[in-house]
């Protein structure tokens, strides 16, 4: 399990949506002044400054329970790579936090869940302490049913939102309807609940709504999360070298397409290119604002945001991506079998691809092997790269729960935090050993009873700091975390880089149009100078009037830019 | 009642008086004129292209269902040539107890909810199929703005909820138990019955329910099977409502728990997600779904289409 | 035996309605042959009519709870609706300021919107004209057939596609007529270009159509068998006896019988001329762009439903519904002056 791929979410579908989304995602805080009292009445604008959000956040104590195989470096994930070792597990949490009370969790969930008595919950409340019952949703309608519960007066007492789920006012229903959790945790107050005290300071700070710590997030790694993955045993035999320039791919993909033989060469390389072409962020809107010679520009203004466009064109042009592809990002076909199929050999994702690519194609594919290619920087150097969010799903408590509520919550959230190699973690993220998983030379494997009952719920909650543990692959782990610390290494943060930011109502659908139109450009049914015509409607339309803004924010906060 | 109701097979053929096998068309009336080749010729063709372009399709989904994750991958998706037969895609859709359980929910909501919609449509049907009844145009569009005019998600949300129908089966069921569509079309149907017939049983001293009963529904067996169908494939395939207003998972009913079942096929890693690492393939699982969705209906055809035989609701009003 | 004779003409057909009986023509005066002779007193009316109305009750009660009370809510079009402002969604909507018609300028200002209605106008009218006709004909063909097996299986066959989910029907198009589909793969081993039909926005509105003539022909056929199946065929015996060949029969006795089920659903579906398909073209809208891929209903979902702007799309809700009333209450006057009861009689 990679808990840093949930940056992206969890099902294609929702992964694909997520860009979407998040481009529209609007996030929460007060405005400045008004930060102290954090009332509800108060407008819920803009974000909350360094030195507020100082008060608030919790204390850093890094974790010293478990030491990695790979620390973190540049951003990276911490990796695990050895064998594991049942007898050798440590013990993060000495002493039950719950104090045996009932919590209800609303949280989305893809699959089936199991019943709510099962061996695994059982075990889960036994070490935590609490009675939790689950309320498991839909994870593809959970914006919906996440909307109507908001606003009825009977909300769970626990609630997961992931950040793609977090469009139009939900923001305003996170503020309103969500308990501020800084007496329990702000400074030294965390240190109560050890494995939330290692969660990175960055994640908490995303976690700041409408100027007080509402949520416990989930840390993710910040290094771009989308790989460019190849089949490299196809590339081995043609004799493919992987590409290190933007005409080095473009060749190479010329190289590889034999539309006769229904092989080509790539999948729609957009996300790619911006990354390659140096474009900013664009998962989130404050991330895509930075300081340019002095100005706030937006990324759709620069330059490498049309070169990027102009270069996956002319990929489409050249035919060389899979047809498929064509359909866009409501795509009705899934690329994974085609993937396996050989139509297409580079594909890029979530890096979560990698490891689930090569884990179900393992037992009957031998030969099939995925490998992460670097980002390669446009021009041959290395790229820029620009850091998405440290955290993108949080877990919230009703502000109606009790203190006694809130702890058993937080005591369920602390056991989830555990780190890799510890009972905890084996538990929440396996189950009970040999009901769940049996060991096997070092590598634990699920069984079907695991992988009907040990699926989503509680690893919902947070996770510990990013991690990336393969014990049956341990090769793709260390791959993993040596793309993102190659990757990292070449990583900056954007001005507005790890804030909780909420652009007002009127400029939220400033750039709704914006993502269909890239597509439109990249599949040849719009000109380049349609982007540029769009972009100075935008700056008619209000998008100067955006920049003013989060200039005042600038100006009053300071910048994340490194 | 002089006349009895037409059978074709009751028509006096002399040299032929067993009845026809089922390859054989049963003979035609005599006053009937003999076919044209070219005329059917032109309609076995018509149909057969109208049942090969939906046989094709099925047969990739059929095939893609049987097949193993191997086939799958090698073929990049749907599958169109066999190679080997699994049935692991429906093993994995039938275990567990689940599917067993939701689908007696699911034959249960139908079974109650299209009794409940049918006989409220009915009623109101029958109720406004008679013109210059007093206010039937009013009620007529009061029910018919509805079709056009549509409640936001969270009013509905927070009225069912206020109703304390979440968590009940009565959510799944009340709040989509009239489809004003459906009355309509009974009530053009009613409308189109004889005036004279129920004038006459009227004489007779029939009150309303009485001719609804004997004379009316009689009369109208097509489209009242018709209806029905449409209300049991609406109460059967809903989905919506049950992830809405439900929470329990015991309670969920079939085509949520197939949806469910579908979706753990297609999320990658990542939340604790499995990895099916075997022969298993998500896409197999989906067709699977699909093939099973398939059935009901196959099973109920026969059942509506004995309603259909020509000219059988006429015997009753010839006098 | 009947006394019927087959109508030779329009008008004759229209009164003799022969898909009824002989005598439906009574019916069409109404009960009691009130009609002329001056309306009876409303209590009169009322103690006449009470179980009738008393039968609509039930129907109307649901309605009115399960449709009326909840819409009522969409008196947040003129807001800047927040749900979360206060305890419960209700609540909030007292709280909530009132803007006005501000949302209704903000979706008429955009060109956006009127592209997608456009675009669904478009749709509309090639689903009426290649589309609708369709399940009348095959209703037409299958009740044809006279050999009982072969029509219980063709029925049952033309009505599965129904059950096929959207997504499922367009990976099916696409394996067989994508960039990289069967037809495509086909024409590039015998040296031709491949095309991509699912891609292509100057033939997307007949892609649309296509996909939906195939999943909901053949359900589509099924009130019209119901219909075909009240023909008498005493009908047909006597048409045949007064020498009318078969087309003369079904144009003078079968298509009669159709024609108020024909007449009601053609009302409906003019009223419904805004609704063209969400799922279908919401999973289909990025592989050809918003220029030809976006409709009324996808528009509002990008611009409203999906960014949670309740007040936005309750406003398109409701110039949606207003449009459609209209549209269908014009459709029905059509269908009167045409001599069809259509959904309401005048």
């Amino acid at each position: 399990m990679t808990p840093n791929s949930a940056t992206s979410g969890p099902s294609r579908r929702s992964f694909l949506a997520s860009t979407a989304v998040a481009a529209a995602a609007v996030a929460g805080g007060v405005p400045l002044l008004s930060a102290c009292g954090g009332s509800d009445s108060g407008s819920r604008e803009g974000t909350t400054s360094d030195k507020d959000a100082k008060k608030i956040l919790p204390a850093y104590v890094a974790s010293d329970v478990v030491t990695p195989d790979i620390p973190s470096k540049n951003g990276s994930a911490v990796g695990f790579t050895s064998k594991l070792d049942l007898a050798g597990l440590k013990t993060s949490v000495p002493k039950k936090l719950g104090k045996g009370g009932e919590v209800t969790i609303m949280s989305p969930f893809w699959g089936s869940p199991p019943k709510g008595d099962n061996p695994y919950y059982r075990a889960m409340n036994d070490l935590i302490g609490v009675d939790v019952r689950w309320q498991n949703q839909d994870g593809n309608t959970y914006d919906q049913k996440l909307g109507a519960v908001l606003a009825s007066s009977d909300v769970p007492d626990v609630v997961v939102v992931p950040g793609w789920n977090m469009g139009g006012k939900i923001p305003s229903a996170i503020i309103s309807k969500f308990a501020d959790l800084g007496p329990y945790l702000s400074g030294d107050k965390v240190k109560e609940y050890p494995n939330l005290a290692a969660i990175p300071t960055g994640a908490w700070q995303r976690s700041i709504f409408g100027g007080a710590l509402r949520g416990v997030p989930m840390p993710a790694s910040y290094v771009p999360n989308i790989v460019p993955c190849y089949r490299q045993d196809i590339f081995e035999e043609e004799g493919y070298e992987v590409p290190e320039s933007a005409d080095e791919f473009l060749a190479l993909c010329k190289d590889i397409t034999n539309a006769k033989a229904k092989r080509w060469a790539c999948g729609d390389m957009k996300w790619t290119a911006f990354n390659s072409f140096g474009v900013l962020s664009g998962g989130e809107k404050p991330l895509g604002w930075n300081v340019v010679d002095g100005k706030l520009i937006y990324r759709i203004e620069t330059e490498e945001f049309l070169e990027a466009l102009e270069w996956t064109r002319k990929l489409f042009a050249a035919g060389v991506v899979h047809p498929d592809f064509e359909l866009g990002k409501s795509q009705a076909t899934d690329p994974a079998p085609k993937f396996a199929a050989g139509e297409f050999l580079i594909w890029n994702n979530d890096i979560s691809t990698w490891y689930g690519q090569t884990a179900s194609q393992a037992t009957q594919n031998p030969d099939f092997k995925i490998w992460g290619m670097d980002i390669f920087g446009h021009d041959g150097g290395a790229p820029t790269l620009w850091a998405t969010n440290p955290a993108n799903i949080f877990a919230f408590v009703s502000k109606k729960a009790s203190e006694s509520v809130v702890r058993d919550a937080l005591a369920v959230a602390n056991v989830v935090a555990a780190p890799y190699g510890t009972k905890e973690y084996m538990l929440t993220n396996y189950g009970v050993e040999g009901t769940h998983y049996t060991v096997k030379d070092g590598v634990p494997i699920k069984n079907d009873k695991g992988n009907n009952e040990v699926i989503n719920a509680y690893v919902m909650i947070t996770s510990p700091a990013a991690t990336i543990a393969h014990p049956d692959f341990p090769a793709v782990a260390k791959g993993q975390v040596e793309w993102q610390q190659r990757m990292g290494a070449s990583t900056k943060k954007s001005a507005f880089w790890g804030m909780q930011i909420t652009e007002p109502a009127r400029f939220t659908n400033l750039s709704n149009d914006l993502e269909q139109l890239e597509d439109d450009v990249v599949r040849g049914r719009k000109k380049v100078s349609d982007v540029q015509q769009f972009v100075s409607e935008w700056k008619s339309k209000g998008g100067d009037k955006l920049r003013d803004w989060y200039q005042k924010i600038l100006d009053e906060n300071g910048s994340a830019a490194n | 009642m002089t006349s009895v109701m037409w059978e074709p097979r009751q028509a006096p053929v002399p040299d032929q008086p067993k009845e026809p096998r089922w390859w054989q068309a049963p003979p035609r009336p005599t006053w009937e004129e003999k076919p044209s080749q070219a005329g059917l010729a032109g309609k076995g063709l018509a149909l057969s292209l109208a049942v090969l372009a939906i046989l094709f399709p099925l047969w990739i989904v059929v095939v893609t269902s049987l097949s193993s994750r191997k086939t799958i991958d090698e073929a990049g998706g749907l599958v169109m040539v066999p190679k080997g037969i699994t049935f692991i895609a429906y093993q994995e859709l039938l275990s567990g107890g689940q599917v067993t359980r939701a689908t007696v929910i699911s034959v249960l909501v139908t079974l109650v909810g299209t009794a409940f919609s049918m006989t409220v449509s009915v009623l109101c049907a029958y109720g406004l199929s008679r013109t210059g009844s007093l206010g039937h145009r009013w009620i007529l569009m009061t029910l018919l703005a509805t079709m056009f005019f549509s409640a936001g998600l969270i009013p509905t949300y927070l009225l069912v909820q206020t109703l304390g129908l979440t968590d009940t089966y009565l959510a799944l069921i009340l709040p989509s138990a009239v489809s004003v569509f459906n009355i309509l079309v009974l009530r053009g149907f009613f409308t189109g019955i004889s005036q004279e017939l129920i004038d006459s049983a009227r004489i007779d001293g029939a009150g309303d329910i009485r001719i609804l009963w004997q004379i009316v529904m009689p009369l109208s067996r097509a489209v009242i099977a018709v209806i029905t169908l449409f209300y049991a494939v609406g109460y059967w395939s809903a989905w919506f409502n049950a992830s809405l207003y439900l929470n329990d998972q015991d309670m969920m009913p079939l085509q949520n728990v197939m949806i469910q079942l579908v979706q753990k096929q297609e999320a990658p890693v990542g939340l604790g997600q499995a990895i099916k690492t075997g022969q298993l393939s998500g896409l197999a699982v989906q067709m699977a779904v699909m093939v099973m969705a398939l059935l009901p209906v196959a099973v109920l055809s026969p059942f509506v289409q004995k309603h259909f035989k020509k000219g059988m609701l006429t015997g009753a009003v010839k006098g | 035996m009947s006394h019927s004779t087959v109508p030779r003409s329009r008008a004759e057909a229209k009164t003799k309605t022969p898909a009824r009986t002989p005598v439906a023509s009574v019916g069409a005066t109404g009960p009691g042959g009130e009609r002329g002779s001056g309306k009876p007193s409303l209590r009169l009316r009322f103690r006449r009519d009470r179980v009738l109305l008393l039968m609509t009750l039930p129907a109307l009660v649901l309605v009115l709870l399960f449709n009326y009370v909840p819409i009522l809510g969409n008196v947040v079009a003129f807001q800047e609706y927040d749900p979360y402002i206060s305890d419960n969604g209700v609540v909030s909507i007292l709280n909530s300021p009132f803007v006005g018609l501000e949302n209704f300028q903000r979706i008429f200002e955009d060109s956006a919107f009127w592209n997608a209605v456009q675009n669904t106008l478009v749709l509309f009218f090639l689903q009426l004209v290649l589309f609708f006709p369709i399940p009348i004909l095959l209703a037409l063909l299958i009740n044809s057939v006279v050999r009982p097996r072969v029509r219980a299986v063709a029925q049952a066959v033309l009505y599965l596609p129904h059950f096929f989910s959207w997504v499922l029907v367009i990976a099916v198009f696409q394996q067989l007529f994508g960039g990289a589909g069967v037809l495509s793969q086909l024409l590039r081993q015998n040296g031709y270009d491949g095309i991509n039909i699912m891609t292509n926005p100057d033939t997307f509105p007949l892609l649309i159509t296509a996909e939906s003539v195939w999943k909901d022909a053949g359900w589509g056929i099924i009130v019209f068998l119901a219909a075909l199946a009240s023909v008498s065929p005493d009908l047909y015996e006597a048409a045949a006896m007064d020498g009318a060949g078969r087309w003369r029969r079904m144009w003078h006795v079968t298509l009669p019988a159709l024609r108020p089920v024909i007449a009601l659903l053609l009302v409906l579906r003019v009223g419904d001329a805004l609704t063209v398909g969400f799922e279908q073209i919401l999973l289909q809208r990025d592989a050809v762009g918003p220029g030809a891929g976006e409709v009324l209903d996808t528009f509002v979902w990008w611009n409203g439903v999906r960014n949670q702007d309740f007040s936005y799309a309750a406003a398109a809700g409701l110039v949606k519904g207003v449009v459609s009333l209209g549209l269908v209450l014009a459709a029905n006057k059509v269908a009167h002056l045409m001599g069809e009861q259509g959904v309401y009689k005048k």
